[in-house]
C-alpha cells in the first residue's frame, strides 16, 4: 500500500508541474499581454516598457518560468495588479465564500435527488415517475441564469423574501450572518445538479433492484423497505460517490453564473476577471488551486478504491 | 397540524404580496412618500445614507494620489478627490468647465512673463483633520515625490509635469509659483496639468520610514524616493486602507469609514472639514458589483441608490420611474471613434485616401446608431473635441456634422475616384494617382474589403457595427468585424509600420464606454500628433501637428478652435457615437446630484429630500 501511494503521489506532482508549464504558455500566448490590458489605451510606451521591466515579462519565458517556480517554492503565489492584493489573500477570501456556496448546494442536491431517484426507481412507470422525469429533464435544460433571474423577480421583487445579492462581507461569519441571501444562489445552483443526481440515481437503484442480492434477500423474506435502505441504497451511492469524486474541481473553480447573478465574487468570477484582464499572478494562483483539486480529488478516490478493492493494489 | 399551516403560509405570501405592490404604487421613497422628479431643489434633510453602484467589474484599489500605471482608473481618483482637495479640478459652471469651484483648494492661476511663469494661489481656510493648516508645502512635497519617482507615476508622460516645470518657489504659506520651460497656453496648462497637483500631508507622512522621524526628507532626491517607496507600500495593502493611521489624516469633505477587501468602500463625514462644501449625507457606500446584470438585479430590487441600467433597458424607462427612480444619462467628457490603421499592410493605401475616409464617414448613421441602438444615450462624435456637453472648446462650426449620413454622396465620391460597383463590390477601375483615380498603391480591380477588430461583450457596440457594416456596403465596401475582448482588441491594434509583423490590422474600435476621456482641455496631442503614445493608427499630418502645437503652446483660445474643426474634416479615424459614460438611475428623493462629465463624483453636494416634497 505504501509503494501505492508513494508512486501516486509523484504521478500528483508530476501531473501538476506539467499543468503549470502548460497554463504558464498558454497564458503567454495571448495577444496583447497583460501590459496594454492592465494599462489600457492611456499606457504610455514608456510605462508599458517599465511594466514589463519590473513584472519580469521582458526575460526570456524559460527565464520567467522559472522565476515564478521559485517564488511558488518560497509560498510566493504573486501580487494581483488588477486588485492590489496578492493572490494568496484573494484565494484566501474568495475559495472559503466558494466553497460556502457550491459545498451547500451541492449538500442540498444530495439530499433532494437520493430520496426522489430512489423513489422514481421503485414507483417506475408510474405516474410519479413520469411527472419527476418530466421536471428532473425541465430543470436540466433550464440554463441557470434564466432559473436565477426568475427566482429573483419572483422572490426578490414581486415577493421580496430573499434578498437579490448574496452576502457581500469578506469574512465567512459575514456569509452566515447574512445567511437569507445566500439561500437563492443556493437553490439556483443546486436546481440543475438535483436534476442530474436523480437521474443517476434512479439508475443506478433500477440496475440494483435487478440483481440477484436483491432476490436474495427478498427470498430470505426481508421487508421491501429493508432492503431498499439498507442494500439497495449503498450499492446505487456508488456511482453517485463517484460522480461526486469528479465534481471536487467543480466545487474549487466556482460557479462563474451564479456567482455573477447574485453579486457573490468567488472563485470563478476571480477567473473570469482575470482572464478579461490578463492578470496572470491570479490565472496561475486560480489553475493551481483547481489543479491541485483535480489531482487530490483523483488521488483519494484511487486510495478509497484500493482500500476497498484489494485487487486494485495488486493490479498497482 | 398540515391543514391549518397552510392558511397562515397564504397569509404571509398574500401579505407580502400586498406590501411590494403598494410599495410599487407608492414610488418608494425613503419616507414612504411620493417624491416629485426633479434632480436639484425640495427641501433638504441633514443626514442619510446613499449606497452607489461602482461600474461592473470596478473594484477601489489605490489610495496614495500618485497612482502608479494601472491605478488610475476613474473611480480610484474620485475616491481620492473625496479625501484629499484637489488643488484643480474639472467642475462644470453652466455650459462651461473650469479648473476651480468650491471644491478646489487652487484659486484662478496668474499666469505672467510671457506664460512662462504660473502664481498659484491656495485659498487658506483648509486645515488637515489633525488640525495643521494645509500649506504650499504640502504642494511642494507632492512635486518633490513624483520628479524623484515620475516612472512610478500613472500620468506622466515625457516633457510634461514635472519635466515642464524648471523651478518650484514656494512663495508664502499660501502660495506658488513654478517657472516653465516655455511658455504655455495658460487655458491648457491650467487644465491639464494643474490639474494634476495634489496637496499631502507633508506633516504627517514626509518619513522614510514606518514609525520614523518626520522631517523635510522630500527636499532630496534619494529622501523622497525613500518616502515615496513607504507610502507606496502602504499603499498596496489595500485591506489596511481602513484601519491605517496614515490614511486617516485627510483635508476632504469625507473620511473613510469602511474599505472592505471586496472593493466596498464606505465614506462617512469628516467632521473636521473645514472647507465651504460640507456634506448633507452622513454616510455613502460605494458598492462593487461582479457584472451589470447582477447590479441591475439588484437595483431593480431597490438595493442601490444611485446606479445604472443598461442601455438597452431605457425602452423599460417608465419601470424605474414608477418605482420612485428618475433616469440620467451621464454624458462623458470623451469621443469614441475607430482607429484607421493608415500603415497597415492590407489597405493602408486605401486607409491613407481622404476621400475613402469622407465617403466611409458619410456612411456612419450616427444619429441612428445613438437613438435606435443606444437608444439615445449616445450622442454623436463630430470631431476631436466633445460635440456634448457643449462648452467653451466647441466652435460653432464643430457643432455640426461636416459628414452627414448620405449614401449617395459617399458613392459619388467613390465613383468620382475611379471606384466602380460590380456585384455590389467596389473595384477600383481607374488606378493612378491623377485628382479622378484610386491614389497611389490600389491596384487594378482592387476590392474596397476591409477589416475591423471590434471590442467583444455588449449588445450595443455588436449591433452598431452590424449596422456599419450593412450601411458600409451600400457603397460596395466589404466590412469584416471580427469580435475580440477589449485587451485583445488593444494588444493587437498597436501603432506598426508596414515591416513590422501583425500590421495587417485595418480599422479597431474600443469604444463601448467611450474611445478616450479627455482631462479638462480637449487637446489631441496623445492621439493625434505625429509618433504619439495612444495615436495607434500612425497619423501623420504636418498642419495637424501644428494646429496641436498652437493648442499648447499659444495664448490664443482660437488655437483650439481651428484644431478642432480641420481634424474634424480631415477624418484621423472614424467619428463615432459617443456613449454615455453610464445610465443612471437615481431615486427621486436624492437631489444635488450633477454627473461631472469627466466622470468624477462629488457626494458632498447630494441631499435626500422631505417627504412630499416639491420640487
Amino acid at each position: 500500500m505504501t509503494g501505492f501511494l508513494v508512486k501516486r503521489l509523484l504521478q500528483a506532482l508530476v501531473v501538476l508541474f506539467l499543468v503549470t508549464i502548460i497554463v504558464f504558455l498558454l497564458l503567454h500566448s495571448l495577444p496583447g499581454g497583460p501590459a496594454r490590458a492592465i494599462l489600457g489605451p492611456k499606457g504610455t510606451p514608456q510605462q508599458i516598457a517599465h511594466f514589463n521591466d519590473v513584472q519580469g515579462y521582458d526575460n526570456p519565458l524559460p527565464v520567467q518560468y522559472g522565476d515564478y517556480l521559485v517564488r511558488l517554492f518560497h509560498g510566493d503565489l504573486g501580487q494581483s495588479y488588477k486588485l492590489n492584493e496578492p493572490v494568496s489573500s484573494l484565494l484566501g477570501q474568495r475559495l472559503p465564500k466558494t466553497l460556502i456556496l457550491t459545498v451547500l448546494s451541492t449538500a442540498v442536491a444530495v439530499v433532494v435527488a437520493v430520496p426522489l431517484g430512489l423513489l422514481q426507481a421503485v414507483r417506475r412507470g408510474k405516474p410519479a415517475d413520469y411527472a419527476l422525469t418530466a421536471l428532473a429533464f425541465l430543470a436540466y435544460a433550464t440554463p441557470v441564469f434564466f432559473l436565477g433571474l426568475i427566482f429573483i423577480i419572483v422572490f426578490s421583487q414581486a415577493v421580496p423574501i430573499f434578498p437579490a445579492e448574496a452576502p457581500q462581507g469578506t469574512s465567512i461569519g459575514s456569509v452566515f450572518s447574512g445567511f437569507s441571501g445566500m439561500v437563492l444562489p443556493i437553490v439556483t445552483m443546486a436546481f440543475g445538479i438535483i436534476a442530474m443526481f436523480s437521474r443517476y440515481m434512479r439508475s443506478a437503484t433500477l440496475d440494483n433492484l435487478t440483481e440477484e442480492y436483491v432476490r436474495t434477500a427478498t427470498a430470505k423474506g426481508q421487508s421491501s423497505r429493508r432492503i431498499l435502505v439498507r442494500h439497495v441504497l449503498r450499492n446505487a451511492l456508488i456511482p453517485l460517490v463517484t460522480l461526486l469524486g469528479l465534481y471536487l474541481p467543480t466545487l474549487f473553480s466556482g460557479a462563474l453564473v451564479v456567482e455573477s447573478m447574485f453579486n457573490y465574487p468567488g472563485m470563478g468570477l476571480l477567473f473570469w476577471n482575470a482572464a478579461q484582464g490578463s492578470d496572470f499572478p491570479v490565472l496561475l494562483g486560480v489553475t493551481l488551486v483547481v489543479g491541485v483539486a483535480t489531482v487530490v480529488g483523483s488521488l483519494v478516490t484511487d486510495i478509497a478504491y484500493a482500500l476497498l478493492d484489494p485487487r486494485i493494489r495488486s493490479v498497482s | 397540524m398540515r391543514s391549518g399551516r397552510t392558511p397562515a403560509r397564504i397569509r404571509v405570501i398574500a401579505a407580502a404580496l400586498a406590501a411590494a405592490l403598494a410599495v410599487v404604487l407608492s414610488g418608494c421613497t425613503r419616507q414612504g412618500g411620493t417624491i416629485h422628479m426633479a434632480p436639484t431643489g425640495g427641501t433638504p434633510v441633514e443626514g442619510g445614507t446613499v449606497t452607489m453602484a461602482l461600474p461592473p467589474a470596478a473594484t477601489p484599489n489605490w489610495i496614495f494620489p500618485i497612482g502608479p500605471p494601472g491605478y488610475s482608473a476613474t473611480y480610484n481618483s474620485s475616491l481620492q478627490e473625496l479625501f484629499f482637495m484637489p488643488v484643480y479640478d474639472a467642475v462644470q459652471q453652466g455650459t462651461d468647465l473650469v479648473p476651480t469651484g468650491a471644491g478646489t483648494l487652487g484659486e484662478k492661476p496668474v499666469y505672467s512673463e510671457g506664460d512662462t511663469t504660473v502664481t498659484v494661489p491656495l485659498r487658506d481656510d483648509i486645515h488637515w483633520s489633525d488640525g495643521t493648516p494645509v500649506t504650499a508645502r504640502d504642494i511642494e512635497f507632492w512635486f518633490n515625490m513624483v520628479r524623484a519617482d515620475k516612472a512610478e507615476w500613472a500620468s506622466y508622460t515625457v516633457g510634461t509635469m514635472p519635466d515642464d516645470v524648471k523651478k518650484f518657489q514656494v512663495v508664502d504659506a499660501h502660495t506658488i509659483r513654478l517657472t516653465l520651460d516655455r511658455a504655455y497656453n495658460p487655458d491648457w496648462f491650467t487644465a491639464n496639468q494643474l490639474t494634476l497637483m495634489r496637496a499631502l500631508p507633508q506633516q504627517a507622512w514626509d518619513a522614510r520610514t514606518d514609525g520614523g522621524k518626520i522631517g523635510d526628507w522630500d527636499r532630496t532626491t534619494a529622501g523622497a524616493r525613500a518616502v515615496f517607496a513607504r507610502l507606496t507600500a502602504h499603499a498596496k495593502n489595500l485591506g489596511s486602507y481602513g484601519t491605517d493611521p496614515l490614511w486617516k489624516t485627510v483635508d476632504g469633505p469625507w473620511r473613510i469609514a469602511q474599505w472592505e477587501d471586496t472593493g466596498q468602500v464606505t465614506v462617512e463625514r469628516n467632521p473636521r472639514y473645514t472647507g465651504s462644501q460640507r456634506p448633507h449625507l452622513d454616510k455613502v457606500v460605494f458598492k462593487p458589483f461582479t457584472t451589470a446584470d447582477s447590479e441591475y438585479n439588484v437595483m431593480r430590487s431597490g438595493g442601490v441608490d444611485y446606479g445604472y441600467i443598461p442601455p438597452s433597458v431605457l425602452a423599460q424607462k417608465s419601470r424605474f420611474e414608477q418605482r420612485g427612480y428618475r433616469i440620467s444619462p451621464w454624458t462623458g467628457w470623451a469621443v469614441s471613434y475607430i482607429v484607421y490603421n493608415f500603415n497597415s499592410t492590407h489597405a493602408g493605401p486605401e486607409m491613407r485616401r481622404l476621400y475613402i475616409r469622407q465617403a466611409m464617414q458619410h456612411l456612419v448613421d450616427q444619429k441612428g446608431m445613438s437613438d435606435v441602438v443606444w437608444q439615445g444615450s449616445a450622442k454623436p462624435t463630430l470631431g476631436p473635441v466633445p460635440a456634448f456637453p457643449k462648452t467653451q472648446y466647441l466652435s460653432p462650426g464643430m457643432a455640426h456634422n461636416p459628414y452627414p449620413y448620405d449614401v449617395d454622396a459617399a458613392r459619388a465620391l467613390l465613383a468620382a475616384h475611379g471606384w466602380t460597383q460590380r456585384g455590389g463590390h467596389a473595384v477600383c477601375t481607374r488606378p493612378g494617382t491623377g485628382a479622378d483615380e484610386c491614389g497611389a498603391g490600389i491596384a487594378r480591380d482592387a476590392p474596397l474589403t476591409l477589416t475591423l477588430l471590434s471590442q467583444s461583450g455588449s449588445t450595443e457596440t455588436t449591433n452598431m457595427m452590424q449596422v456599419l457594416k450593412s450601411s458600409l456596403s451600400r457603397a460596395g465596401i466589404d466590412l469584416t468585424v471580427r469580435q475580440q475582448p477589449l485587451n485583445s482588441v488593444l494588444g493587437n491594434s498597436v501603432a506598426c509600420t508596414a515591416k513590422d509583423p501583425g500590421c495587417d490590422w485595418d480599422m479597431s474600435f474600443f469604444g463601448t464606454a467611450g474611445s478616450w476621456y479627455y482631462p479638462l482641455n480637449p487637446s489631441g496631442e496623445e492621439l493625434f500628433s505625429t509618433g504619439a503614445s495612444a495615436n495607434f493608427g500612425n497619423y501623420a499630418d504636418p498642419k495637424a501637428d501644428k494646429l496641436i502645437h498652437a493648442v499648447l503652446y499659444s495664448d490664443n483660445q482660437d488655437a483650439m478652435h481651428a484644431y478642432g474643426e480641420y481634424l474634424a474634416r480631415q477624418l484621423p479615424v472614424m467619428w463615432m457615437p459617443n456613449p454615455a459614460y453610464q445610465v443612471s438611475v437615481i431615486r427621486n428623493d436624492l437631489r444635488g446630484v450633477q454627473q461631472n462629465p469627466t466622470a468624477t463624483f462629488s457626494p458632498q453636494s447630494w441631499y435626500y429630500v422631505k417627504k412630499g416634497a416639491s420640487q
